[in-house]
């Protein structure tokens, strides 16, 4: 070990664009060597801007960005070298070959060819993507594509690695790939940095987040400390016929949020006889077409926090 | 499973400069790999075929009509790889949102920046050369190349280049850079004394090119290819180096820029 802190450490960031958005309003948070720590928030919250100030591209208004015993504010050079960052955007690797856009990021990230050449071996055989590994990155599908993305961040990791978005497009079973990946990368002393909006994901990704909406920070801990104010509360998720108004509702449910046909409910536990009632009375009217009881998750929480509905992929318990 | 270790300290100094300017040069050529047979065949294309048009459209081309148009030619090839195609992609990668993504990675900026001046003169050098030779062929001209032909492809293809980086990296949007490089087309093709002497075009204009370094450019090159032909070569390499040192600078600025 060499002594040096090398946790990254945002303090009271601000960014502000054209002199009157307020990107990022007063931003604090610790990501330690190790840990996953998701980023959430609606689309317009201000994640991509804290990222882009992490990783050099973007200069704050006000605030401290250290790693190490570097400020990366001051030296955004040391914040390229020292962090990696796979953007929610595609990578520009129509024209190589899987293996060689692997290759090339690697070396340029400092990696010697031969141990380059035997992290993309082992990572193109843990995201099961062997198959494609000499075909051109025009002919990948956008999930190949992305997988080749993470490997091209990940071959020489920084110090911090900022993954946004890492599974969009990404089959199921290769997602779970990724995330024991992502895991490794904790493993071997990486502060992992997760934009996302896919509460349901970041929830079993994560080891703590941080739920950031108009440049604030709202909440930040584990997934289970987050949770713990909707202890004793259950969602009732009542999936609505088309084109069905939003029903009344009855006073025992104290939050709710319709996504498309999906109105999701917040309710006490000892309330839960009364909800089921109510659900099967809204089928019997023809007003829903079924309905599912069970635990808060992080959405939950984070649809309160938010107030926002946004919750791409994660509404289906 | 081999050990991922983050690293430890922070890679600088002339090694780490070279290693990067490799690595980005490589990155460069691989992004074209696709395209880059297709734009040396064009730039070959559009070279030879100004050259021989001029044979088409005239019948009996003057002698030294031929020698201004092809020696013309080869600055034409120059510029607009750096002022037009160098842009475009930028533009591109703009669109594309993977311009953070190559943005941020951990090189010195002034390495990628010489990756694709070396790009440019990778695609610039065989429509330059097959250029010269069909209108050898065609016009018998009165080639006198001479060493200063170098320095003149170099400033020529350093300033155009530097010139297209800069504004394409200043302007965030991509469809502005677009339309400029359109503007540059036109401007490069028909209203700059390139291809012609700049007494043909009206006073007012041909002032305007003293200052401006497209005629230069065609002054410097044509100079190391001809005997006798360009006047003050001196004012030209002056004005066309003050563009060289105003376009280096204001592109090692943008490279410092975050937003």
């Amino acid at each position: 070990m060499d002594g040096y802190d090398w946790s990254l450490r945002v303090r009271d960031l601000v960014k502000v664009f054209n002199q009157k958005v307020r990107a990022n309003d007063g931003i604090t948070l610790t990501v330690e060597p190790g840990e996953v720590y998701g980023l959430l928030g609606p689309n317009g919250a201000g994640k991509s801007t804290l990222v882009k100030q992490v990783i050099g591209l973007l200069a704050p208004d006000a605030g401290t960005i250290a790693l190490g015993p570097h400020d990366l504010v001051a030296d955004p050079d040391a914040a390229r070298q020292l962090c990696s960052y796979l953007p929610q955007a595609q990578m520009p690797i129509a024209s190589f070959r899987a293996r060689e856009a692997i290759d090339i990021t690697g070396m340029i990230r400092g990696g010697d060819s031969e141990s380059v050449a035997r992290r993309r071996d082992e990572l193109i055989e843990a995201l099961d993507i062997g198959e494609w590994h000499n075909t051109l990155g025009a002919r990948l599908s956008g999930g190949v594509r992305r997988l080749v993305g993470f490997a091209m961040v990940t071959v020489c990791p920084g110090r911090v690695v900022v993954l946004d978005e890492p599974t969009n497009d990404v089959d199921p079973l290769r997602r779970r790939l990724l995330w024991q990946e992502v895991r490794r990368l904790g493993d071997a002393g990486v502060a992992v940095l997760l934009v996302t909006h896919n509460v349901m994901e970041a929830e079993r990704a994560v080891d703590r987040l941080a739920v950031i909406d108009r440049g604030r920070l709202l909440a930040e801990g584990t997934p289970s400390s987050l949770k713990a104010e909707d202890r004793g509360r259950l969602r009732l998720q009542v999936m609505l016929a088309p084109r069905a108004e939003t029903p009344e509702l009855p006073p025992f449910v104290q939050h709710h949020t319709r996504v498309g046909h999906n109105l999701l409910t917040v309710i006490a536990e000892a309330e839960a006889a009364h909800a089921i009632g109510w659900a099967q009375e809204l089928i019997g009217l023809g007003l829903a077409e079924e309905y599912a009881l069970g635990a808060t998750t992080l959405e939950d929480v984070y649809i309160r926090l938010t107030g926002d509905v946004e919750a791409g992929g994660g509404t289906v318990p | 499973m081999t050990a991922l270790a983050p690293p430890a300290a922070l890679r600088s100094g002339l090694g780490y400069w070279w290693h990067s300017y490799r690595m980005m040069l490589r990155w460069e050529i691989t992004s074209l790999r696709l395209v880059l047979p297709v734009t040396v065949m064009v730039q070959v294309l559009t070279g030879a075929g100004f050259v021989l048009a001029l044979g088409l459209f005239f019948g009996r081309v003057p002698p030294r009509a031929a020698l201004f148009v092809s020696t013309g030619v080869v600055v034409l090839t120059l510029t607009t790889i750096g002022l037009v195609l160098g842009p475009q992609l930028i533009a591109q990668q703009k669109a594309e949102q993977t311009y953070d993504f190559l943005w941020s990675l951990p090189v010195p900026r002034t390495t990628a920046a010489f990756a694709w001046l070396t790009t440019n003169l990778v695609l610039g050098l065989p429509g330059m050369l097959v250029a010269l030779g069909v209108a050898q062929l065609r016009y018998d001209l009165d080639l006198h190349v001479s060493p200063a032909i170098v320095p003149a492809v170099l400033l020529t293809l350093l300033t155009g280049t530097m010139i297209g980086y800069a504004l394409a990296h200043a302007l965030g949007n991509p469809m502005l850079i677009a339309a400029i490089t359109q503007l540059f087309i036109f401007v490069i093709l028909g209203f700059s004394p390139i291809n012609f002497p700049a007494d043909q075009l009206p006073d007012w204009l041909a002032a305007l090119h003293r200052w401006l370094p497209l005629a230069p450019m065609a002054d410097t090159v044509r100079a190391g290819l001809t005997v006798g032909v360009v006047e003050d070569v001196t004012r030209s390499y002056l004005v066309l180096g003050a563009w060289a040192a105003a376009s280096v600078g204001a592109t090692a600025a943008i490279l410092r820029r975050r937003g």
